[in-house]
């Protein structure tokens, strides 16, 4: 996979030449979303501590942001930059090209008309209120068809390989590219369709909820991950032959864990006990891909300093193990009496979206998109920006959320405390929350204007320049 | 791994696993589950929800109260929800098939509405009460950072007329001014006819050992 000798080198250009028009698409859609879901999730953060704040418009009342930024984030630019990565790497490793890119185009069109749809209907008043699936009824056809039309690509890309091994990335990459579509159609035919009656309902939500961050976003920054330490580093994945263990022993009690997120709700108690012990049981899966990662990682720290993708990748990383720890503790009946529906509960969900899943996401587009562009990135400093408000914003949030959240949980569990005493305790926290999400958000605007300047048809004018990087940036592709 | 059957096979087997040993498990257990027949006097329990409060539970879910509310009470021993006067005992599930859409929510950025209409919990929870909550939280919950939902309200110039018998009483410097009316429209009524019936005041003979009592002969029994 990774000699440099000049057929491999032909085929991979090719590859990238069939990626080129869906993956700038996926991608293009993906950042749109990504700064108009950053700006809606802004203005709800800025309204818990000022609800003053546009709050005379049913549109942007504060309940109706709420979801619509998170389906904006989750949707939006989720499910758009992990195909733009997905099946870039799914035919890099198939050594296939991406066939008949012009339906892709097509499917991409309808499911970002879709999510259009979706996101304006739940600020219209037409949201469902249950967490994930809020988008009104009328655009789940249109979101699983051309989902259908997007994912199998991943399929048949996959079942045209020309290769003899299938790697970890291509693994995760299969299932996600197939857990997704079932766990919504599941959903929303036990919801709407058919609904199951009672507290069945947040049984299957809950279920939902769980399955798209662990089955698809975690897989998903696992797959960056497990590609682009060994491409960038230049060395075989530490221990291997313990990732498909991990793998299956990752999504199988994943998938059981739904009910964890239940503890306390009045439901039959076996649900959230189940949940309990497969979060436990992921302590194995998790230590072996930190084996994995992070020994392939060791004494090589001194390659970050020349590889962007690589110090998000090592963000992903650390915010996979993190995440998991704190999905580890909210297994923990006492942990949970407090943290329950906390700003920690928050963190728990944001850090597997944002800091696992949006950094590897980031770091696998600075790799992909000039490649696919046969350009360079025009304004480095504008990387480091990225990079840096990235860092600043999640450690902000984290502190935020988890400090916050925390104190938030005791104060709600000291029964003497009055709620307006609550809320006036944490205008603090809430202040600093909007803080972390502007930082984001600057980093974010940062890389729409690289994005930009990666596409921008005046490059010829500064070709000399951009050449120099272009090759600098190649050399550590290939190295 | 090399045989991409096998993979398929296995990435299907595990998401079927979870469907049917949690949902479909669940729905076998609890999904028929019905309402409650009191043995002395013979009434239905839970009982419906007016038509009314039904319509107002739509408006519940289009404005997302739910991003900030929960409607779970959580048992004693397990949080401070009883001691919040959130309700009389913990949620039990019978509790919810009265509802079409449940909606037991995920954060407490504002409190649990679950017993919102009980007024032995909360006295001065009428019907008033909710229309200046809503309107201007301000008035009657000092330091709430809820937002105004002043656009289900209608303010009308009284040039002179008599108010609406309609017209809610808002405090001098929350509300218009003189000379103006606040009248809920048709969202605010049904809204609030919901937030009235939310109350779990009956308790189940048959579910009463799933709830406080159940810490002290084994932990995590049932």
């Amino acid at each position: 996979m990774n000699s440099p000798d000049q057929p491999v080198r032909t085929e991979q250009m090719e590859i990238d030449a069939s990626a080129k028009w869906p993956g700038l698409a996926l991608f293009g859609s993906a950042l749109f979303w990504l700064l108009l879901g950053g700006t809606l999730q802004l203005i709800a953060a800025i309204q818990l501590h000022t609800p003053t704040f546009l709050a005379e418009c049913a549109w942007f009342t504060h309940g109706r942001l709420t979801p619509a930024a998170q389906n904006a984030l989750v949707y939006g630019w989720g499910i758009n930059a992990a195909l733009g990565f997905g099946l870039w790497l799914m035919a890099r490793l198939s050594a296939t090209t991406l066939r008949h890119g012009g339906w892709l185009l097509i499917a991409i069109k309808f499911w970002n008309t879709g999510v259009a749809l979706g996101v304006l209907g739940i600020l219209g008043g037409y949201s469902t209120s249950f967490e994930l699936l809020e988008m009104p009824r009328f655009v789940t056809l249109i979101l699983l068809v051309s989902y259908a039309m997007m994912g199998v690509w991943a399929v048949t890309t996959f079942s045209i390989r020309n290769t003899e091994n299938v790697f970890a990335s291509q693994w995760y990459l299969f299932g996600a590219a197939f857990w997704f579509p079932w766990l919504y159609a599941i959903a929303q035919l036990m919801l709407f369709k058919a609904p199951v009656r009672g507290v069945l309902q947040p049984v299957v939500n809950a279920w939902y909820v769980h399955g798209l961050y662990g089955l698809w976003f975690v897989p998903m920054a696992l797959a960056a991950a497990y590609y682009f330490l060994p491409k960038i580093l230049g060395k075989p994945i530490a221990n291997y032959y313990l990732a498909p263990l991990a793998f299956w022993w990752l999504v199988i009690v994943t998938a059981l864990a739904g009910g964890s997120r239940l503890i306390g709700a009045p439901v039959p108690v076996w649900i959230p006990t189940l949940g309990t012990v497969a979060n436990f049981l992921l302590v194995v899966p998790v230590v072996i891909i930190g084996l994995n990662l992070f020994g392939t990682f060791s004494g090589r720290y001194s390659a970050l300093a020349g590889s962007v993708t690589l110090r998000f990748i090592l963000l992903s990383a650390i915010a996979f193990i993190f995440a998991s720890v704190l999905n580890l503790a909210f297994s923990f009946r006492g942990f949970v009496e407090i943290a329950q529906f906390t700003l920690l509960s928050e963190l728990r969900d944001w850090f597997v979206l944002y800091a696992c899943f949006s950094s590897a996401m980031f770091g696998a587009a600075y790799f992909i998109l000039p490649r696919l562009t046969s350009g360079a990135w025009r304004f480095p400093s504008l990387v480091k920006l990225h990079l840096g408000a990235t860092l600043v914003g999640v450690a902000l949030l984290t502190v935020g959320l988890g400090v916050g959240g925390w104190q938030q949980g005791h104060l709600l569990t000291t029964a003497g405390v009055a709620f307006g005493e609550i809320t006036q305790a944490m205008t603090f926290w809430f202040t600093l929350r909007t803080a972390g999400f502007a930082v984001l958000l600057f980093g974010h605007l940062a890389f729409v204007i690289n994005f930009m300047g990666l596409l921008c048809p005046l490059c010829t004018c500064c070709k000399k320049s951009t050449a120099d990087l272009g090759q600098e940036s190649s050399a550590e592709g290939h190295a | 791994m090399k045989n991409g059957l096998k993979l398929f096979l296995g990435v299907f087997a595990a998401l079927a696993l979870s469907w049917v040993g949690l949902l479909l498990t669940a729905h076998q257990q609890i999904g028929r589950l019905g309402q409650f027949k009191d043995p002395v006097d013979e009434m239905l329990h839970p009982q419906p929800l007016s038509g009314l409060a039904v319509q107002g539970s739509l408006v519940y879910q289009d404005l997302g109260c739910v991003s900030c509310h929960t409607q779970q009470v959580r048992r004693d021993g397990f949080g401070a929800d009883l001691g919040r006067k959130w309700g009389q005992r913990g949620s039990y599930a019978r509790d919810y098939i009265r509802d079409s859409v449940v909606l037991i929510g995920q954060s407490r950025l504002g409190p649990d509405l679950r017993n919102a209409g009980n007024l032995d919990l909360h006295p001065y929870a009428d019907a008033d009460y909710f229309y200046r909550l809503l309107y201007a939280p301000q008035s009657v919950a000092p330091g709430t950072n809820m937002p105004a939902h002043a656009f289900l309200f209608e303010v009308h110039a009284l040039a002179g007329r008599q108010p609406s018998t309609q017209a809610i009483k808002v405090p001098g410097k929350f509300g218009p001014g003189a000379g103006y009316e606040v009248v809920p429209t048709n969202r605010a009524h049904s809204l609030v006819a919901y937030l009235q019936s939310l109350k779990d005041t009956y308790d189940y003979p048959v579910e009463r050992s799933r709830n406080a009592s159940a810490e002290k002969p084994k932990e995590g029994g049932h």
